[in-house]
């Protein structure tokens, strides 16, 4: 597997260099784009001197990330970078589905269409999320980024796109190292220009400690990470409010994501007899511990509890997980509306399922729905249309709107944006898998308990 | 035992060249092996005698010539048919089986034959030839001593029930005690009926033992004639040692693999 | 089957004699080594006895220690993986035996067989058969799963490894690496990314037996890996046909000149080899009930070393080898490295695993069982 992916990032990286070359060949029979893109982003003073021209059309932004031109009948170029392959990717491929949708929603920005490019994978791993932004990066005309799913990718993809000036928006990282620990400290892996519409994990954890200590009525608990930041960052959240509710934790440990045999991890947090388990990871080590822990002496009637990385059908279909509860984003979105597109989430879902055949696997979708539009809006703030029907936009200005969002009604609720990025909703239900093929759809709906900060 | 001159040949070399490669290995060679008869054939290092071997057996094609076993041209043959046929070899240095039993090592000789009853008889047979070897059956064969080793050898080629034994160099590798030994069990089993085609390069010794020999030179059949005949000829030093004094225990060259 | 190596006059391991500077290193890492096993388990005994005694809470003051059911339950899972550590290992053993390379996609053969008895399985769960007559099912997942493995396997050889006889042994083994890609980028684009699962099997085979407790998945596990081992004896041992293989394995030439048809003979160990691996990727079915691509990959890296630590070549050494990581690893983390306060041990079992490896190669370098081979015969 590793190697698989060293492969991989080995191709992108190779697919990298090729665009690259590409680029540069272009140069010499095509340089109207580039001098044109240079001077702009380069000479404040001839932005400045065409500023009476541009009067009539204020924007945001001081030029100091630099400014990019779109030329007459070109297209703004976004990019989806989720993870739309592998074990994750019924999480990854509705969310890059619902960038697609939110662009068609919410039609041209003054008049210039949005392209979004090919969908960039980012293989839910740090060497997937850095082998993609590269190639990002490497086409300057690029503004903004929908992604990445997986906090582990945006680890390394956040700080090299966001030194290009591009923002990055996500609609499935949760880890709170990504933003901040929602009380003024910026996260170690937070980086200027990243922003997210999915919730911090500590709304999370504080949400399943809440429900296992409150409601399930339970005082000792372990929880089980794989090492990545999200589900390390979750779990640790988890810990922290459930010591801080008055519970036990009796113990915290980690798995690979590539273990089968799951008893000597089990055994190991069976030494300290907890209640409850919570084990905020993925498939198929989900699978495994799912399946093995009641043969373990000492687990055989703990109760079990997992997070939005394992919600979903395919899980909520095995036989093992019958029963557990899951902590998630709230799904019920009711009649929120997006107000730049003034769609409901059941005109996505009909929209949704008429183009894939499916409905999505995963909650996020809203998510990434949001995501997207947001930085749709933010790039016609921070745009205008020069006399000779180019578009400019300041990239500092698609920042200061982002910054500035406030009251944004979305699919999911509310928007505010605080000072580290993070722009979700935070309302998050557990619900309880009813066991059973049949009854994954409606145990994902099956809302047990739900939280708002 | 007398040769059976005026009968067809049992193992036959007509005009036979071989090549490895760019070397031209052996160039025209015609040999004929009678039923019954112990013929040897000598050489120096390189002369082609191991070339000889494989070609007969079918390890090497011949480029042109043909080989001939009782009767029939195998030249498009494998080595399993022949061996099916009646030929079969004693290699250089043994080469059993080690990490084997001494009885698997004899089971496998006879590996192409269905006669569970001539194999059991077969086997009662190289017992009585070889009395040591019967008390050695569950050891590994590499646990045996060199002539130990020997009597296995030739017992496993025994197995396939051969009308004709090649023998690739004999003494090769064994101490002087052994190689007496080892020459007194070849005649022994000749005694018994084999047909034994051996080549060596110890010339005295095996001149001692044969009916007749060639003796080959860069390939080439240089001498033919009966073992007195050759023993008593003066040319047999000069143009199989070729002057040089290397001993017969020397590695073969390089031209010539194996 | 060899018992022992022969007295080939092969220099044991100078442990105790050190003579060059390597040696003096070497002794000095072994000697480390056990050190550590040695605290680390009479920490563990500490932990044991009294997880307040004050030598248990030197080494981790957080120490639990484990109750004896706990600790019965570690041992058995870790024989059950390592069964299948060993059934796998076969392959990789038999191969490197007659061709003298390692056959790096043998863990994509076990995918394979796995993936098999899913699609099997699923077939048979569909049409009722599964829950109503789960062993005749069982058995015949079984069948059609060695059949498929053994048929990869063999055409595997026909395909990559025959044109390449006779070419520098890095040559197949670097073949054998792209294999293996192919094989489990055939496995995405055939069956999609995403993991799939064997049905839900009976409750007897989940339920914990009164003997020892252990599940029933892992007591069928432990027995058919037993008797599939039995029965590979019997087949190279007994018959004509495994006289020819070891035939092959020591002296293709001479093989040959018994009247063996070598390429045959080759194509047949790849069959058996492929067959143990289909069998071994039933039993993986029926104790995790998922599959996914690379399913293969770690079991089939951890079966290589199992077959390199019970002596590459040698089968007895490859079932013992499997045994010895599989409980390694799962006994390793908590028996030796929790107690001695490193966290997150869990984590490790994959390091425990290769460092048992390491361990076995610094001591017997021709592993448990093995012999020492002459220079020219390393790959």
């Amino acid at each position: 597997m590793r190697m698989n992916k060293k492969l991989l990032a080995l191709l992108a990286a190779l697919f990298a260099l090729s665009i690259f070359a590409a680029a540069c060949g272009d140069d010499g029979d095509d340089e109207t784009t580039d001098t044109a893109a240079a001077p702009a982003a380069t000479e404040a003073p001839a932005e400045a001197a065409d500023e009476p021209e541009e009067e009539m059309m204020e924007h945001l932004g001081d030029g100091s990330l630099g400014v990019v031109q779109v030329e007459a009948g070109g297209a703004v170029q976004i990019r989806s970078l989720n993870a739309i392959t592998g074990d994750v990717a019924f999480f990854g491929l509705p969310l890059e589905r619902s960038v697609a949708l939110a662009i068609e929603d919410y039609g041209p920005i003054h008049g210039f269409d949005v392209d979004l490019g090919t969908g960039l994978d980012d293989l839910c791993s740090n060497d997937g999320g850095q082998a993609a932004a590269q190639i990002i990066v490497a086409d300057e005309d690029v503004l903004g980024v929908i992604g990445t799913s997986c906090s582990g990718a945006a680890v390394a993809a956040a700080p090299l796109i966001t030194d290009a000036g591009m923002v990055l928006i996500s609609g499935g990282n949760t880890s709170p190292a990504l933003t901040s620990d929602l009380a003024g400290t910026a996260g170690e892996n937070y980086s200027v220009g990243y922003y997210r519409t999915a919730h911090n994990d500590l709304f999370q954890g504080a949400a399943m400690a809440q429900f296992v200590f409150g409601e399930l009525g339970l005082t000792t608990a372990a929880a089980i990470h794989d090492g990545d930041p999200y589900t390390q960052g979750l779990a640790q959240a988890f810990a922290d409010a459930f010591e801080a509710e008055g519970g036990t934790v009796t113990g915290f440990t980690a798995v690979n994501k590539e273990d089968t045999d799951m008893v000597p991890v089990l055994t190991e947090v069976a030494a300290g007899a907890p209640e409850a388990l919570f084990f905020p990871i993925f498939q198929p080590a989900g699978d495994f511990i799912a399946d093995q822990a009641p043969g373990v002496s000492g687990l055989e009637n703990t109760v079990l509890l997992a997070a939005d990385g394992l919600l979903n059908t395919n899980y909520l279909a095995l036989p093992q997980t019958a029963g557990m509860y899951f902590s998630g984003p709230d799904t019920r979105f009711g009649e929120n509306v997006n107000q730049s597109t003034g769609k409901t989430a059941q005109d996505f879902l009909a929209a949704y399922e008429e183009q894939w055949g499916e409905a999505p696997a995963a909650p996020f979708w809203a998510h990434g729905y949001d995501a997207t539009t947001l930085l749709l809006d933010a790039i016609a703030a921070a745009s205008s249309v020069d006399a000779d029907g180019n578009l400019n936009v300041d990239r500092q200005g698609i920042r200061d709107h982002l910054n500035s969002v406030e009251g944004y009604s979305g699919l999911i609720g509310t928007i505010n944006c605080d000072d580290f990025g993070d722009c979700g909703a935070a309302r998050i239900t557990v619900v309880q898998n009813l066991g059973g093929e049949e009854n994954a759809e409606a145990s994902m709906d099956n809302v047990v308990f739900s939280f708002a900060p | 035992m007398s040769s059976s001159v005026g009968r067809i040949p049992l193992l036959e070399m007509r005009k036979v060249n071989a090549h490895y490669g760019a070397v031209h290995a052996l160039r025209d060679v015609d040999l004929s092996i009678y039923e019954g008869e112990l013929v040897c054939l000598l050489g120096g290092n390189a002369s082609g005698k191991s070339t000889t071997l494989k070609t007969l057996l079918g390890m090497l094609k011949p480029t042109s010539g043909e080989v001939v076993l009782d009767g029939e041209v195998v030249n498009d043959r494998p080595t399993s048919y022949r061996v099916a046929r009646g030929i079969t070899m004693v290699p250089e240095n043994r080469r059993l089986f080690k990490r084997l039993t001494v009885r698997e090592n004899l089971q496998l000789g006879a590996y192409l034959r269905k006669d569970s009853d001539g194999i059991a008889a077969d086997l009662e047979r190289v017992y009585e030839l070889f009395p040591r070897v019967k008390e050695r059956l569950g050891q590994k064969a590499g646990t045996l001593s060199g002539g130990e080793q020997q009597m296995v050898a030739i017992g496993r080629a025994l197995m396939s029930q051969p009308r004709v034994l090649l023998m690739d160099e004999p003494s090769m590798g064994l101490a002087p005690a052994l190689v007496q030994q080892n020459f007194e069990l070849i005649s022994q089993i000749h005694e018994a009926g084999m047909t034994v085609f051996m080549v060596e390069q110890n010339a005295n010794m095996a001149l001692g033992i044969a009916d007749r020999g060639w003796v080959l030179q860069t390939g080439r059949v240089v001498l033919d004639d009966t073992a007195e005949a050759l023993l008593a000829n003066p040319a047999l030093r000069t143009s199989y040692l070729g002057g040089s004094k290397d001993s017969g225990d020397a590695a073969e060259g390089s031209g010539e693999p194996g | 089957m060899d018992e022992g190596a022969p007295p080939s006059g092969a220099p044991r391991p100078r442990l105790l004699r050190p003579r060059t500077r390597v040696d003096w290193f070497l002794t000095v890492i072994r000697v480390a080594v056990l050190i550590v096993l040695a605290v680390g388990f009479m920490a563990f005994i500490a932990q044991e006895i009294n997880p307040d005694n004050p030598f248990a809470r030197w080494a981790n003051p957080d120490a639990t220690g484990l109750t004896g059911a706990q600790f019965r339950g570690l041992v058995i899972s870790g024989i059950a993986q390592g069964s299948m550590y060993g059934l796998i290992a076969l392959g990789y053993s038999m191969v490197y035996g007659v061709l003298g390379f390692i056959n790096f996609a043998h863990g994509e053969v076990f995918m394979v067989g796995a993936m098999t008895g899913m699609i099997t399985s699923n077939k048979l769960a569909d049409v009722g058969l599964w829950e109503s007559n789960f062993i005749g099912s069982l058995v015949f997942i079984v069948v059609v799963s060695i059949i498929v493995s053994s048929l990869t396997a063999v055409v595997m050889e026909r395909v990559a490894y025959r044109p390449l006889r006779g070419a520098p042994r890095l040559i197949p083994l670097i073949t054998s690496i792209g294999v293996s890609f192919f094989l489990q980028n055939a496995s995405v684009v055939l069956l999609g990314p995403a993991s799939k699962s064997y049905p839900n099997v009976p409750d007897w085979v989940k339920a914990k037996h009164t003997f020892l407790q252990i599940e029933g998945a892992k007591i069928l596990v432990i027995v058919v890996a037993a008797l599939s081992m039995a029965a590979l004896w019997y087949y190279v041992d007994r018959t004509k046909t495994g006289k020819a293989m070891r035939a092959v394995a020591e002296d293709a030439e001479i093989a040959s000149l018994m009247g063996i048809d070598v390429n045959r003979t080759i194509v047949k160990v790849f069959a058996v080899g492929g067959a143990m691996a289909g069998m071994a990727g039933i039993l993986w079915g029926i104790l995790f009930r998922s599959v996914i691509h690379t399913t293969g990959f770690l079991p089939g890296i951890k079966a290589f070393s199992a077959a390199v630590v019970g002596g590459i070549g040698h089968l007895g050494g490859a079932m013992a080898g499997g045994l010895s990581i599989g409980v390694a690893e799962s006994v390793g983390p908590l028996l030796i490295l929790e107690p001695l306060g490193v966290s997150g041990v869990s984590q490790l079992r994959d390091a425990v695993a290769f460092s048992m490896l390491i361990i076995v190669l610094l001591v017997r370098p021709a592993g448990l069982f093995g012999e020492r081979l002459p220079a020219e015969d390393r790959a």
